[in-house]
């Protein structure tokens, strides 16, 4: 692919969550969506915490963990089809910036919303349970694993 | 304010599970940890132990400078028995000052020697200059290579023509711009050398079929659904490709391209076809292949071919269906990142292409004098066996033998026969030069490429020149002389076949002698 004025990466995937500004944009996204759900009269404050965690959650899972492959035509060969976005971030290698910003950002939302929940079980379980689902995926233990084949192809 | 503050969060943390406060804990801790970690990179481990261990035992370390390797150049040299050509390369050839009569050169419409190909070009210069400027997507496209891509599918009733500056890169871009790593390939094992650099371009799993067997390639279909059905879910993200030629360039042989294109529909296979040699001289109108065994053009995703073989211009190109082609415009590497064809060249094309176009009977002509060569080559079949089929342009002469002959004897007697015919007869003709590290390296052998202007007395002159020098040199002999005799039954039959020719031979003499006499 020629990218006129663009970073030359063969693989776009690798770069662009680290590109600048990109933490921003993440936080005002995050925020955003927050106070949406806040705006939204029959959902208290714990309930709309809960939801920005899960929604987030959810997000990072699919698009991190999920998917595979570049949407932009590759000019690696296809070496990125069998990769899910999380492990072409900065050609795999482990604990860069960007890697760190996303594992950090669901963990600081879990502390958030447990304490805007005041802790309650009730909520705890989901919020739990989508922290763990986008946070062992992203152990460096667990790169290139396909646990029990799930999604190998 | 502060102190409510506090007490909110103190209320708070007491309020908490103790589960919840050991995991916040917990995840503090690991956070303050991950970032204190600095960046790693990522171990990769591609390879198994025994795939390692195979490359491993393949691998001879060789000296870093071998005298010998310096010398040696890849492939057969001609320069040993040609010397320089000097004008073109037409019906007759010019070398060191002498004139010979060619049959080395790919000119198989005969249009090397044409006017109008030359009018046609000049005024292109006069119009465009020399040269192109920079690739197709870049400055690089002027009006007649838009007017020549037209030209060519209209010719052969596709949608879409991608035109690329150079035979060679047509296919060796075309086939990696669509395969890639983890996809099959099927290809004849017999493919030439642009289609194998392809192949190896696209880093695909390449799985050789024999040679023009279709048989073999739908076993090798059959072992593959085989796989498939082992492993559905890999088996969906593969694609699969078949590769193959329309006339071999190596063997001269057709390909037996419906039962090849029925197989590639039965098991969706897309398929390739490189009409390179085929282009032009196939079929009643010259349309290749398809046309001559009445394949439905449509059934192939892609055919290439070049201007370079029967054409007397350059360039290659690829035409299909538009959403095959039009991708290659984007991801053909020899297409986006190669100088476009100069416009002459392409100026020249269209002008053979209109001159094949009005005169179809040229297409009849070559196809006979194709037939004529082959028929006359009859009477050296005591010497060379000839792989190529009647309709093929290109012959291919192997000496009688040659598979159990040490492969320097080959090409010395090959040699021999070469410098006899061009000093006693006037006729060039030449060794095709392959790379040593090709796919089913082919024997050395005299390649003789028919050409339209040959007259029917000139044909007959080349076989008969080739059959005088085998027999004043006594090639027989020296071919006999170096069978050992692990092979007696091969050298005796051999023998036995030569005394019959010897015989019938001195049967027609005597005959002819005879009929002087009586007259």
């Amino acid at each position: 692919m020629i990218q006129v004025g663009g970073h030359g990466e063969d693989n776009p995937n690798v770069s662009w969550l680290g590109s600048r500004g990109m933490w921003f944009t993440y936080l005002v996204v995050m925020m955003t969506l927050h106070l949406f759900l806040l705006s939204i009269p029959f959902l208290t404050i714990p309930l709309a915490w809960t939801l920005t965690n899960v929604i987030h959650n959810t997000c990072h899972f699919i698009f991190l963990h999920m998917l595979k492959g570049s949407p932009w035509e590759t000019q690696d060969q296809g070496e990125a089809r069998v990769l899910t976005h999380w492990e072409q971030i900065d050609y795999g290698i482990q604990y860069t910036r960007t890697r760190k910003f996303l594992t950090i950002s669901p963990i600081v939302l879990f502390f958030l919303a447990s304490f805007y929940t005041r802790h309650d079980a009730g909520h705890f379980v989901p919020n739990f349970v989508t922290l763990m689902f986008v946070l062992i995926p992203k152990l460096p233990q667990f790169h290139r694993v396909r646990l029990f084949g799930i999604n190998k192809y | 304010m502060l102190n409510a503050v506090l007490a909110f969060f103190y209320r708070n943390l007491i309020g908490a599970p103790s589960y919840h406060l050991y995991l916040e804990a917990f995840l503090a801790l690991w956070l303050f940890w991950l970032i204190r970690q600095r960046k790693k990179a990522e171990k990769k481990k591609l390879l198994t132990a025994e795939e390692e261990e195979t490359i491993i035992n393949a691998w001879q370390p060789r000296p870093l400078v071998d005298e010998k390797e310096l010398d040696k150049m890849e492939g057969y040299d001609n320069g040993d028995v040609w010397g320089p050509i000097s004008g073109r390369p037409g019906k007759y050839v010019e070398i060191d000052g002498e004139k010979y009569l060619n049959v080395a050169t790919h000119n198989y419409l005969g249009l090397m020697d044409s006017t109008e190909l030359d009018d046609a070009a000049e005024q292109c210069i006069r119009r465009y200059g020399v040269g192109s400027c920079g690739p197709r997507g870049f400055y690089g496209t002027v009006d007649v290579h838009i007017k020549l891509e037209e030209k060519i599918a209209d010719f052969l009733g596709l949608e879409e023509t991608a035109l690329y500056s150079y035979g060679f890169a047509a296919v060796s871009s075309a086939i990696p711009s669509y395969a890639k790593a983890g996809d099959i390939i099927f290809s004849d094992e017999l493919v030439s050398f642009p289609i194998q650099r392809g192949l190896a371009a696209s880093r695909s799993t390449i799985i050789y079929f024999n040679h023009n067997s279709w048989e073999d390639l739908q076993e090798k279909l059959e072992e593959q659904r085989k796989t498939d059905k082992k492993n559905a879910k890999k088996a969906k993200t593969i694609r699969r490709f078949c590769v193959v030629e329309g006339i071999y360039s190596k063997s001269g042989t057709l390909c037996p391209l419906k039962e090849v294109a029925d197989l590639c529909k039965q098991y969706k296979v897309r398929l390739f076809v490189d009409e390179t040699i085929s282009f032009g001289i196939l079929g009643k109108t010259g349309r290749g292949l398809t046309e001559h065994l009445g394949v439905d053009i449509k059934d192939i995703d892609f055919i290439s071919g070049s201007l370079e073989h029967g054409f007397a211009s350059f360039g290659g190109f690829i035409v299909g269906p538009s959403y095959v082609v039009d991708h290659q415009r984007i991801s053909g590497l020899g297409y986006c990142f190669s100088a476009s064809l100069p416009p002459l060249l392409a100026g020249a094309g269209i002008k053979a292409l209109e001159i094949i176009e009005q005169n179809p009977d040229i297409i009849e002509d070559v196809q006979d004098k194709c037939k004529y060569m082959h028929k006359s080559l009859d009477n050296i079949l005591t010497f060379f066996k000839i792989t190529s089929e009647e309709l093929s342009p290109l012959k291919f002469l192997y000496l009688v033998g040659c598979k159990v002959l040490p492969w320097e004897v080959t090409r010395e007697l090959i040699e021999q026969v070469i410098i006899y015919v061009k000093d006693n007869y006037k006729i060039a003709l030449i060794q095709p030069s392959y790379l040593d590290s090709e796919h089913k390296l082919p024997l050395p052998c005299i390649r003789i490429s028919v050409n339209r202007l040959l007259t029917y007395k000139e044909i007959d002159s080349i076989g008969n020149a080739i059959e005088d020098a085998c027999n004043a040199l006594n090639i027989f002999d020296s071919i006999i002389a170096n069978i050992s005799d692990e092979d007696a039954e091969l050298r005796n039959e051999m023998v036995s076949e030569y005394e019959a020719y010897l015989k019938a031979k001195e049967d027609k003499q005597s005959r002819k002698a005879v009929l002087e006499e009586e007259f």
